[in-house]
């Protein structure tokens, strides 16, 4: 299993690579069942657009309803951050079908542990972006008309989201490397498949996790790329 | 739903005994891997304040390569494929029996799974101690490098006996998020088979179905571990360090670039 002797750097060999480039990359997605770097990128950006409504909505109750509802919302984020990732996959995943009586598909526990956990981080980013615009920006407002509500709605949430921005990104970018947590039920996203192959072909570790390392710095750095690209594209 | 808890299946007989090798696991994997990060942490600010651009980039590499990257990956990376490149003597020490380097409750410290979750945890937790630091760094004025230079500190000492303390005071909490982050990341040493707690409630799990027992066991000692842990690094940190000074939060204040330390 662990790195046999013998085989150096300089036995390097991209063989293994380009004979399970495909299965890497999309897992068995001619069967209907995609896996790979695809399901990562797939799991991450659902679980990102789950987390990001989540964690915006808890921002706003915690905004507007001061007093127990924030403290309940700021107790159950700090627990949800108390505890590893895994165990709360290993939560969903158990609890899931018992909850809903019936077949859970195998990402879909992972997708909401993980939109789960980040919501908890969207909140305070949108939070701390709520409380850093000026006090004037609300009591204008208000003064020009507005309800509450709707100051919220047009006038502080726009700004909030815009400059909250690189944190989202940065978010997200936590995401995708988290998804690599779904080994641990062993969805077939790309470090599951990684392990397998490697399990299965025994000799060549470093070829497959160096190439497996790469691709998410290539995605990680595409999402941070594309973020900062938008971010600044809507200053 | 109906669940029907039973504790004897986690709090007694085998499954407690595990839990306990699990529990003293890791604690001696996070203290392991947090003195090493610590040292690393210190090394990669060195780089990174240093006047030396190459040893600036050569550190902002680092940072890129081992942030960008799951955690995951680089623990199977280095322990399925570095561990091999280790010469053949070495290798063997590590796998033979060390009786002296066994911690209560049969706990090995010399194996190729506590060596390499430690390196694993310690370099990854490193980039984001340093960084961190670096934070705090920056809401310095570059006078402090300066003056302790021009008092004829070298380099590594300016940095260890002027600037890192006060980074320190600066960004003492987020810092010790992170080392509170490594002990939750420990639980992914399960996938190489160190014997921490998330590997011995899946053994339980495994051995008698007590699911939810075992999850809540492992669930609760986590959490109780970040808060002893986590209030044990609060009080032996720089006194207001919970509360900033008035000081503090005015020198956060001043204009964007005006703090900066050339970094």
């Amino acid at each position: 299993m662990r790195g046999r002797p013998g085989r150096g750097v300089m036995d390097f060999d991209p063989g293994v690579i380009t004979r399970n480039l495909s299965y890497l990359l999309w897992g068995r997605l001619a069967e209907g069942d995609p896996g790979g770097l695809l399901l990562t990128i797939l799991m991450a950006v659902s679980a990102g657009a789950l987390a990001l409504v989540a964690g915006v909505g808890f921002a706003l109750a915690a905004w507007r309803c001061p007093g127990t509802i924030r403290r309940l919302l700021f107790l159950s984020a700090d627990l949800i951050r108390g505890i590893p990732l895994i165990f709360i996959i290993f939560w969903l995943y158990f609890l899931l079908p018992a909850l809903l009586g019936g077949d859970v598909p195998g990402a879909a526990p992972v997708i909401l542990a993980l939109a789960w956990f980040s919501s908890a981080a969207v909140m305070y980013s949108t939070l701390a972006g709520l409380e850093a615009l000026p006090k004037g920006q609300r009591e204008a407002a208000l003064a020009s008309g507005l309800s509450e509500g709707q100051a919220l709605r047009w006038v502080l949430l726009p700004q909030t989201l815009r400059n909250v921005m690189p944190s989202y990104v940065a978010l997200l970018v936590s995401l995708v490397k988290d998804t690599s947590l779904a080994f641990i039920v062993n969805v077939t996203e790309l470090s599951t498949l990684a392990g397998q192959v490697n399990n299965r072909t025994q000799l060549y570790p470093m070829e497959i996790f160096l190439f497996t390392a790469a691709l998410y710095f290539l995605l990680c750095r595409a999402v941070s790329l594309a973020g900062g690209r938008l971010a600044r594209l809507r200053h | 739903m109906g669940f029907h808890l039973d504790w004897s299946g986690v709090l007694a007989g085998a499954p407690l005994h595990w839990l306990v090798t699990g529990l003293v696991t890791t604690l001696a994997v996070t203290l392991a891997a947090s003195l090493l990060a610590t040292v690393l942490a210190v090394g990669l600010l060195g780089l990174r304040v240093a006047d030396n651009r190459l040893a600036r980039g050569a550190a902002r590499t680092i940072v890129a390569l081992f942030r960008d990257t799951p955690l995951l990956v680089q623990i199977l990376f280095w322990y399925f494929a570095a561990f091999g490149l280790l010469p053949g003597g070495v290798r063997d020490w590590i796998n033979a029996d060390h009786p002296w380097a066994v911690l209560p409750a049969n706990v090995p410290l010399i194996s190729p799974e506590f060596l390499a979750a430690t390196w694993g945890l310690g370099v990854f937790s490193a980039v984001f101690i340093a960084e961190e630091i670096r934070a705090g760094l920056q809401a310095l004025s570059p006078g402090q490098r300066e003056a302790a230079l021009s008092q004829g500190f070298g380099h590594w000492s300016a940095l260890y006996h002027v600037l890192l303390p006060q980074a320190l005071a600066n960004a003492y909490q987020p810092t010790v998020g992170q080392y509170l982050n490594l002990m939750k990341l420990s639980s992914l040493a399960t996938a190489i088979g160190l014997a921490e707690i998330t590997y011995q409630v899946r053994q339980i799990e495994s051995f008698n179905a007590h699911a939810v027992e075992a999850f809540a066991a492992g669930t609760l000692l986590y959490l109780l571990l970040g808060v002893v842990l986590g209030r044990l690094l609060l009080a032996i940190g720089p006194s207001g360090a919970g509360g900033r000074t008035s000081e503090e939060r005015q020198a956060d204040a001043r204009p964007a670039g005006e703090g900066r330390h050339g970094l």
